[in-house]
């Protein structure tokens, strides 16, 4: 039987590379000619900042010129304010996802494997933690230590590990009871390594598909809070501020508004495809 | 008796969920650089002043004692006074901005529920055909569609091209609040319809496959009463699980559509007063949220079992 393909999947994954080159390389981008511009318009620039100065003596201007996505209300380049944004996305998005896949799989160990007084109170607090709204507890937490990047990175990485918690429960639970696992642990191995050497080289993938799906959530949280104006705050550059920012000069200038939505949209869309293909592939190989 | 062991459990994890949230609050506040001692001696205070202060508002005495407190006050409805401006006691300032997030979101669910559920049933009894395909991919992008990229669209199509809808509350409203209040609801329902939308067609195939509708195609039922009475029946039980988790997150997660509608709600204030860094109301919103979705939770627990007798003999 043919396998159908998934374009999904392979529409995701184009995307994201495609997005890491563009964080990675977007600033350098006509770099040359913005820099002569900028140091014109203001002679005493020692060095061009992308993300900071000006690039055209117009405000506003329109996409296709100098700037190739045009300028926004302070004169400074789109283009590489959304590739700086896309930095910060990723780089936010990324940080959570790690600090969630190791103190949430810990965890979710710890409830299945640690004795059982101690099981109970830690699963009760995962689900405590997984009902508990994301956004509220992410902005109490904003609310107590203050805004930027950091913050952000704690308070998002506090309220994304007990989803993985949850995952790595229900997955034990149906691996510890597999054959060689079995046979492993009738074979004197310690708890340590059947985890390490048997349990989870078994998650791996479907742990990775959702860490991808939850990543989209963490880059949709992280630019909810720079677009409310309590994350990254400016003149660092977020697809959130910049919505923000595009949404005040709505009545002029919409389509600035246009550029960080879009990618912001599509960021999600791709993450959401390939954790989706990724977990229909895993489906597949274990049916 | 058995139930009532159960629910008095679920009603016991409620209260201690409540009481988490409120030492959560606490800490916050505790965590937060500055007092109201601090925020009441002002910028340019001298030491000794700011000690004083503190001195008189009790906040020196340990944790414990003050945490004891706070809660005692909480739950007699007293939040005390904000920081900044006339120093309005908290609660006052809650009941002002709260029926608005009320209005909101219980608008926004109904309509939610009633198309979720109207969708999901008309995909699933088109299942896999042009309508269906078309309603997914539909529900998928709204699903993934973040508000504050929606709210803009719709303002920029509705409010500046067709000049139709008002683009944000304002204080004298000559067209009235019903028409204030259309866009917001529209963004706020979108996510929860697409989600009831794909629940409700994924349960309804899930339902509609089962032996005894089977039965009942064989006897004769008629079609609508085949969907509506045999099938929706059965699987409208998630979908109202569901319904109540959307609600929950509705109340709680208005922060991005009241911001962008600058609809004096709930979540407006909680923005704003982290933006000013008035922790007495942050804390009281936060409070009454949590309290909001553990309740919204409580209910749906509740209601659940008076709809289906199978799991009110599963508890038992």
């Amino acid at each position: 039987m043919k396998r159908k393909r998934d374009w999904f999947l392979i529409f995701g994954v184009i995307y994201l590379v495609l997005l890491a080159g563009f964080a990675t390389f977007g600033p350098a981008i006509r770099k040359a000619q913005l820099t002569t511009t900028a140091k014109q318009l203001d002679p005493t620039l020692r060095e061009y900042d992308p993300v900071m100065d000006r690039v055209s003596a117009k405000i506003h201007a329109p996409p296709g010129g100098e700037a190739i996505l045009g300028t926004d209300e302070l004169q400074r380049d789109i283009l590489a304010r959304l590739a700086a944004g896309a930095r910060i996305s990723l780089f936010v998005g990324f940080t959570v996802q790690v600090i969630a896949v190791v103190v949430g799989v810990t965890i979710g160990m710890l409830g299945v494997f640690a004795p059982r007084w101690l099981r109970g109170p830690i699963l009760r607090f995962t689900d405590g933690m997984f009902a508990f709204p994301d956004i509220l507890l992410a902005v109490l937490i904003i609310s107590a230590i203050g805004f930027g990047v950091l913050p952000v990175i704690a308070a998002l990485a506090i309220t994304a590990w007990p989803s993985i918690t949850r995952l790595t429960v229900t997955q034990v639970a149906t691996l510890k009871d597999r054959e060689y696992v079995v046979a492993a642990k009738a074979a004197g191995a310690p708890t340590i390594y059947l985890i390490f050497k048997h349990i989870l080289p078994q998650m791996t993938s479907v742990l990775m598909a959702y860490s991808m799906i939850e990543l989209a959530g963490t880059i949709l949280a992280e630019s909810t809070l720079s677009f409310l104006g309590i994350g990254v705050q400016p003149p660092e550059a977020t697809w959130g501020n910049m919505i923000f920012n595009a949404r005040l000069n709505m009545n002029s200038y919409p389509i600035e508004l246009l550029w960080p939505c879009l990618l912001l949209s599509l960021t999600i869309f791709a993450l959401n495809f390939v954790g989706d293909g990724i977990i229909a592939r895993s489906d597949a190989k274990s049916r | 008796m058995q139930l009532a062991r159960a629910l008095f459990l679920r009603v016991l994890f409620g209260a201690l969920s409540l009481l988490f949230i409120s030492f959560v609050t606490f800490l916050a506040d505790e965590i937060q650089p500055g007092d109201r001692a601090t925020v009441d001696a002002g910028e340019k205070a001298r030491v000794e002043t700011v000690l004083r202060l503190r001195e008189i508002y009790g906040l020196n005495r340990p944790w414990p004692v003050r945490y004891a407190e706070y809660v005692g006050k909480t739950v007699q409805g007293d939040f005390g006074t904000s920081y900044y401006g006339v120093k309005e006691p908290v609660n006052k300032i809650i009941a002002r901005n709260f029926p608005v997030t009320v209005i909101v979101a219980t608008s926004a669910i109904t309509l939610a529920s009633i198309f979720g559920i109207f969708l999901g049933t008309l995909a699933s009894i088109w299942a896999n055909r042009v309508g269906d395909r078309t309603i997914l991919v539909g529900s998928t992008l709204f699903v993934t569609l973040p508000n504050f990229v929606l709210a803009p669209i719709l303002v920029f199509i509705f409010c500046l091209q067709m000049d139709y809808l008002p683009q944000t509350w304002s204080v004298d409203r000559p067209q009235g609040d019903f028409w204030f209040f259309i866009l917001p609801v529209a963004v706020l329902a979108a996510r929860p319809t697409a989600l009831l939308t794909r629940l409700t067609r994924a349960k309804m195939v899930e339902t509609m496959q089962q032996e005894f509708i089977r039965a009942c195609v064989a006897k004769g039922v008629p079609k609508f009463r085949l969907v509506v009475r045999h099938g929706l029946r059965n699987a409208i039980l998630p979908v109202i699980t569901a319904i109540g988790t959307s609600f929950g997150a509705l109340l709680t997660g208005s922060f991005v559509v009241e911001t962008v509608f600058n609809l004096p709600g709930i979540g407006f204030l909680t923005i704003d007063a982290i933006r000013k860094g008035d922790m007495p109301v942050i804390q009281a919103c936060v409070l009454l949220t949590g309290a909001m979705f553990i309740f919204l939770n409580l209910i749906v627990d509740l209601i659940l079992p008076l709809l289906d007798p199978r799991i009110r003999e599963s508890q038992v």
